[in-house]
């Protein structure tokens, strides 16, 4: 089970888990028709998260494994953000990535195996001067996940956080694509979604003993 | 093989590969496909795994820098240039720190702390020139928690951490991607040392520690060499002066 799989790190953790022989089954805003099978589905919807969870089961089999990529980012000082931009960043990142737990996980208990990549954001670690809703948000996204891999480790289920740093997706707004920004990082260059990918795959199908950590491929925007 | 890029065909040396995790992470780099120099500062147990993996035996002391620059170029001479190195070589004692000897204190720093900056200075120039490098340092989770009786080895270890963060902001514009592992407790022969110290068996002293573990267990070597794997890989290029932790969820 993939979120915002139709595109950007989403795509590249579906087309990274169907390369390791894992079947996808992408959920997004727009059709991933590159997975095994999708639906189309806005993540703060509890109940449209569950009927996916359902229909992924019905015809690729017990969820094993999740990647809760979707999510949006955009730009707004404190002063710009009204309740309702509150509402919906935490609604679309914090609630889209409890959504997608609290569906897949009483089979992943049950089973004793299985884990869950979910995708916070350096921004998180380190902060965002142009968006304080979003690392606000994010910042939810690893207390929550730290806090459910301490709830399903003593079952066999590892829960962890990828941090991307600032990547090449749709998702980039132009002064993250400013030549000064990159020259500032340690990389001089964004990271490409397949980095991040790589680093979901390895949380989710390595064996190691990785429990509520938070992994952050970022050019070396934040250690 | 589990098809982990980059690894197949590079040069990779690792200290401390006699037993416990670098004989792991030595084992792991070899069926990717590496070239492996098993280092151990006792030449028995370094030739033991470079044997059992149809790597190359380099016995050296870390602690050494004279020791390091030519267990380096013996390593290149037998294997090509190192482009992987893992740094995972310790020495460990516990005693109250206001009450260690200042003998114990210049031996763990010279040896953990400086035994990992002697690698550096020896394996980085070549990687740089080659514009890529994968570097890793086993740091441990004590070094970032501290710990009670271990204030000289997680002092070395925190220099560790210290020191991948500044080499790694250092040559990471070069290709050289240097990061860290802090492992929790694993069961390695050090664990013997505080069986025998708490009078008990290593069975019941795995128990004992695996009882505040989230995950249920300790780690194995093999838990944390898959990290290592991992960060060694071409697509681990990303991350930079990261430290991943493999401790089953003692500390998040």
């Amino acid at each position: 089970m993939v979120t915002g799989a139709a595109s950007g790190i989403g795509a590249a953790c579906a087309l990274e888990l169907q390369a390791a022989g894992v079947p996808v089954f992408g959920l997004d805003l727009q059709p991933a028709s590159a997975c095994d099978g999708h639906a189309v589905v806005d993540v703060s919807d509890a109940a449209a998260v569950d009927a996916a969870v359902a229909q992924a089961g019905r015809t690729l089999g017990p969820v094993r494994y999740a990647v809760t990529a979707a999510g949006f980012y955009e730009q707004r000082p404190l002063a710009g953000v009204g309740a309702a931009a509150w509402r919906r960043m935490l609604d679309v990142q914090l609630g889209g990535t409890v959504n997608v737990c609290r569906a897949v996980v009483p089979a992943l208990r049950a089973d004793g195996r299985g884990a869950i990549c979910t995708i916070g954001s350096e921004l998180a670690l380190i902060g965002d001067g142009d968006a304080p809703h979003y690392a606000a948000a994010k910042g939810a996204i690893h207390a929550f996940t730290k806090s459910l891999a301490l709830e399903l480790a003593p079952h066999g289920v590892r829960v962890n956080v990828c941090a991307p740093g600032p990547t090449d997706t749709p998702l980039m707004t132009p002064e993250l694509r400013d030549p000064a920004y990159i020259e500032s990082l340690v990389l001089r260059r964004l990271v490409e979604p397949a980095e991040i990918a790589a680093t979901v795959r390895f949380l989710l199908l390595e064996p190691h003993t990785m429990v509520g950590q938070v992994v952050s491929p970022n050019a070396g925007a934040a250690m | 093989m589990s098809g982990l890029r980059g690894i197949a065909g590079r040069t990779a040396l690792v200290t401390g590969a006699g037993q416990g995790i670098g004989r792991a992470i030595a084992e792991r780099l070899a069926s990717e496909g590496a070239r492996v120099a098993c280092n151990d500062v006792d030449p028995v147990t370094a030739a033991r795994t470079a044997a059992s993996i149809g790597g190359l035996a380099v016995p050296f002391d870390v602690g050494d820098p004279e020791a390091v620059r030519a267990g380096v170029a013996a390593v290149e001479d037998g294997l090509g240039p190192v482009e992987l190195l893992v740094a995972n070589h310790a020495v460990m004692t516990m005693a109250p720190f206001e009450q260690t000897d200042p003998d114990d204190w210049r031996r763990t720093i010279d040896v953990n702390l400086l035994g990992t900056a002697w690698l550096l200075e020896a394996c980085v120039p070549g990687m740089v020139a080659r514009r890529y490098g994968r570097i890793v340092a086993v740091a441990s989770e004590w070094g970032l928690t501290g710990w009670p009786n271990a204030a000289v080895y997680t002092a070395s270890k925190g220099g560790i951490v210290s020191l991948v963060r500044s080499a790694a902001r250092a040559v990471g514009p070069d290709g050289v991607a240097v990061n860290g592992i802090a492992p929790g407790v694993t069961d390695t022969p050090q664990l013997d040392v505080d069986a025998r110290d708490a009078g008990l068996s290593h069975e019941a002293m795995v128990e004992r520690y695996a009882a505040d573990v989230p995950l249920g267990r300790i780690s194995l070597p093999a838990d944390v060499a898959a990290v290592a794997a991992f960060l060694l890989s071409e697509p681990a290029g990303a991350l930079v002066g990261q430290i991943l932790s493999p401790n089953g969820g003692t500390t998040t």
